[in-house]
Formats: C-alpha cells, sequence, structure tokens
C-alpha cells in the first residue's frame, strides 16, 4: 500500500450491511484522513462495533465499499490480506493467546508473516513492550497479568505489526475503572505520535483530548460527525443529546 | 501351577499388547487429528463425507469389524495380516472417538482466538496450527489420556483373530491349568500394571501444561 497524503487512510462509501434482515449498517460514509483519530461512540446496538470491524474484513457487508489507503477490501485476496497486515486492531476482550508467552504473542505474526528471523523479533517486541511500560512482564503468561497490563500489551502486539491504522473496538469496556487509565495513557501516547486511529469508546474524557472527529451513531447510522469542541458543547442531534446526558451525569 | 508361572505366561502376551497398542496409535492419531480438524473447517457435502468416515468407524463394534476385515476380506482377495487389521480398526475406531475430542476442542475455542490471528494477518493454516490446535489439544488432553487407556483395554479383543496378547495367553494357560480364578485374576492385574502408568503419565502431563491452562481460565 503506497499512502500519499492526499489519499485517506480510510474511505467507506454507501456501507450497507444485514444481519438476514436486521440492517445493522444503513448508508455508511467517512473519510477519515491519514494521521487523524476519529472516536465513534453511541448507544449499544448502534452498530459501531460492527462498523470497525468490517475495515479490516472480520465481518462481511451486502453493499458498498471500503478502502484502505489504495486497497478497495475485497477485490484481491492477496492486497486485502494485505490491507489487513496494515491494520492494528485491539479487541474489547484483549484475544491474547493464553498458551504463549507475552513475548511470543508480540513475535508469533512476526516470525510469520515477514519471517522475521527470532533475534530481531523479540528485539522489536521488547522496544513496544517498553513502549506501553510492560518490559519486564515479557516471560509471563497472559493469566499472570491484569486486565489491563493484557490489554497494553494487545496494543504492543498489533504495533509489532508497523501498522498504518490502528482500530480499537471498547478497548477499555472490559477493565476496572482503576486500569482504564493505564491503557488510555498508552492510547494518548500513540495518538501524540502521529497514528492514524479509529477508536469505538464511550471514554469521553479521552474523546474529548484526543479525537480529532466524534462520530456518533444510532441504529446503524452515523447521524453526527463534528470536533470534540463542537460535539460536546452543542452536539446537533436529540439522540446525541440525551446519550450525552446519560454518559456525563 | 505356580502364580510367578501364571505371571510369567502372562507376560509373554505383553509384546503383542503392547505393538498392537502402539500401531493402533499410527492409525488412531493422525485419523484423529485430520478428521477433527476436516469436521471442523469442512461445511456441506464435503463435512458429510467426512461426517460419515468418522461415524463408520466411530459407531461399528469393534469386535465385529475385526471379525469382517480378518475373516471376510480374504474372501474378496484382500489378505491383510492380523496385526494389520487389528491395528487398524482398533485405532480407527478410537480414533473416530478421537476426532470428536478434536473437533469439540476447536470449536470450545473462543471466536475471539481466530479473529486476533486474522487481525494480525495471519493465514488460516498459521491460525490452526499455532492458535487453535495448541489449545484444543491441550484443553481435551485428558480425553485423548482416557482414549489410550480404552486402546490398551481393547487390545484384549485380538485374541480372537489369532494374535498371542496377554489375553490370549490367559485364555491358552486357562485351558491347560483348568483353574481360571487366579489367572484370569491375574490377567485382570496385568491390564492394571500396564494401564495405571498411562493414567500417571496423563497426571504428569497436565501438571505440566499447567500454565497455559491456567491462562485459559482466567481470559
Amino acid at each position: 500500500m503506497t499512502q500519499t497524503d492526499d489519499k485517506p487512510a480510510v474511505q467507506i462509501t454507501s456501507l450497507n450491511k444485514w444481519y438476514g434482515a436486521f440492517h445493522v449498517l444503513k448508508e455508511v460514509n467517512l473519510t477519515i484522513p491519514s494521521g487523524s483519530r476519529f472516536v465513534i461512540c453511541g448507544p449499544s446496538g448502534s452498530g459501531k462495533s460492527t462498523l470497525i470491524r468490517c475495515l479490516n474484513g472480520l465481518e462481511a457487508y451486502q453493499q458498498g465499499t471500503v478502502t484502505l489507503g489504495t486497497i478497495r477490501l475485497g477485490d484481491n485476496a492477496r492486497e486485502t490480506a494485505l490491507a489487513r497486515r496494515q491494520t492494528g486492531m485491539v479487541f474489547q476482550s484483549f484475544n491474547l493467546f493464553p498458551h504463549l508467552t507475552v513475548l511470543s504473542n508480540c513475535t508469533l505474526a512476526l516470525r510469520r508473516v515477514p519471517s522475521m528471523p527470532r533475534k530481531e523479533a523479540e528485539s522489536l517486541a521488547r522496544h513496544f513492550l517498553e513502549k506501553v511500560r510492560i518490559p519486564e512482564q515479557a516471560d509471563k503468561y497472559p493469566a499472570q497479568l491484569s486486565g489491563g497490563q493484557q490489554q497494553r500489551v494487545a496494543i504492543a502486539r498489533a504495533l509489532c505489526m508497523n501498522p498504518r491504522l490502528m482500530l480499537f473496538d471498547e478497548p477499555t469496556s472490559a477493565l476496572d475503572p482503576e486500569m482504564v487509565k493505564e491503557v488510555l495513557d498508552v492510547m494518548t501516547g500513540l495518538a501524540h505520535d502521529g497514528m492514524t486511529m479509529i477508536c469505538v469508546t464511550h471514554e469521553m474524557g479521552f474523546a474529548r483530548e484526543v479525537a480529532d472527529q466524534v462520530v456518533f451513531m444510532d441504529q446503524g447510522s452515523i447521524v453526527e460527525q463534528a470536533s470534540p469542541s463542537a460535539f460536546f458543547a452543542t452536539p446537533n442531534h436529540p439522540r446525541a443529546r440525551s446519550f450525552l446526558n446519560t454518559l456525563l451525569h | 501351577m505356580s502364580m510367578l508361572e501364571i505371571w510369567l505366561g502372562i507376560l509373554q502376551g505383553f509384546r503383542v499388547t503392547a505393538l498392537v497398542t502402539l500401531y493402533g496409535l499410527v492409525f488412531a492419531i493422525p485419523f484423529g487429528l485430520i478428521f477433527g480438524v476436516a469436521q471442523y473447517l469442512t461445511t456441506g457435502p464435503a463435512r458429510f463425507v467426512v461426517t460419515s468416515v468418522i461415524e463408520f468407524w466411530r459407531s461399528s463394534a469393534v469386535i465385529i469389524l475385526l471379525f469382517v476385515f480378518y475373516y471376510a476380506l480374504p474372501l474378496a482377495g484382500l489378505a491383510l495380516s492380523a496385526m494389520t487389521v487389528s491395528a487398524m480398526v482398533l485405532g480407527l475406531n478410537i480414533g473416530g472417538y478421537a476426532s470428536q475430542a478434536v473437533r469439540a476442542g476447536l470449536q470450545a475455542l473462543d471466536r475471539g482466538q481466530k479473529e486476533a490471528g486474522h487481525a494480525l494477518g495471519l493465514s488460516r493454516a498459521t491460525i490452526l496450527l499455532r492458535i487453535e490446535l495448541p489449545q484444543a489439544l491441550v484443553a481435551m488432553s485428558p480425553t485423548f489420556i482416557n482414549q489410550l487407556i480404552q486402546l490398551v483395554k481393547a487390545t484384549s479383543l485380538v485374541s480372537l483373530v489369532t494374535l498371542t496378547d496377554m489375553t490370549f495367553r490367559a485364555k491358552e494357560i486357562s485351558q491347560i491349568e483348568y483353574d481360571p480364578v487366579p489367572i484370569y485374576s491375574s490377567l485382570l492385574l496385568a491390564y492394571f500394571i500396564v494401564c495405571y502408568p498411562v493414567a500417571l503419565f496423563g497426571r504428569w502431563v497436565e501438571r505440566r501444561i499447567n500454565p497455559a491452562r491456567e491462562a485459559r481460565r482466567a481470559v
């Protein structure tokens, strides 16, 4: 993927998806410029997780196009795989590999996809574990870590693949309150490094501080898109207003 | 005949019991792995074919399969040795059971494991070999040990197709001595002595893989 500045990191056009008869994504259009941070929020069942999962091919869709850089997903299996490799994903439930150590979680894909030699892969993995501030946990198993630490390993694992785009699907929703901050701090650091990020999250403090744009979804549609200052000060859509009211009080 | 002589007599059959078990594993392990994985991955007509093969071996009575393959196939021009027939029939029967443990182990994994692999750009084969199978096989290891013990005990049937295993020897001795109680008690004990170390081995395996198992529980 040759990504030039004029090509958006993600271009979603007329995306429609149905689960059987249920229309889960309705005519979604969204352009995410390279280097920007988008926060997607909305009530549960609004389709925000489904949308973000469409961006790396974890969900199929029936209509519309998703273009990552210059690659249109689904056109060509090899290119789609390439686009996927250049997209990091962090899940709500971490999805670390429980049978592998923290270090091996990070090196597994490096050793396979670019077939990097072990030494090189391990030093890269240790570099990113340092970046998420848990270098000392490298030889432990995921179950020996706290939730916040596990999610930071998941972020490091994704960063090892040198992604151009990072997707976060409710990364802090499964965490105890005191662990939310350590994960958000790592994400904020990433944003300051210039990573293109799309985060589905209910952490409005994070959205306010880090996001360039807030996207509000309701019943499968994007009903509002605005800068955080505009979105939090004067949400236009009544659904967004009531959502913010319940969230902030 | 002293107990020692009975014991030594039965022991002469140990080699055949052990060989049938080992050769049986040569059939059982690949069959269980390949067909369990195939049943997990396939859909539609392909899955029907895979399931049919599994059901044939799993749902047939072993003793009848032994007779059919040993006594009936030669009539169709295909004569296999008693050892081959025994290893194949016992192995594929146990392999049929094992395939279901393999499939269930794979299906029980959290969907997020496969998704995380995909998100990292791993191929389907790598996800299966490096992420799914290691976890599924570890989770199912107590079942596999069970099936290994069942295989050892099932080898007692091969005495019916002329193989001189421990059971065959016990029957021979019994026919000479007309004293079945000590002979068959010794035979019972002999199988226990063979199987119990397998059970201990199973416990040792479970202890060794403990870190990964604890990880599974917590995630």
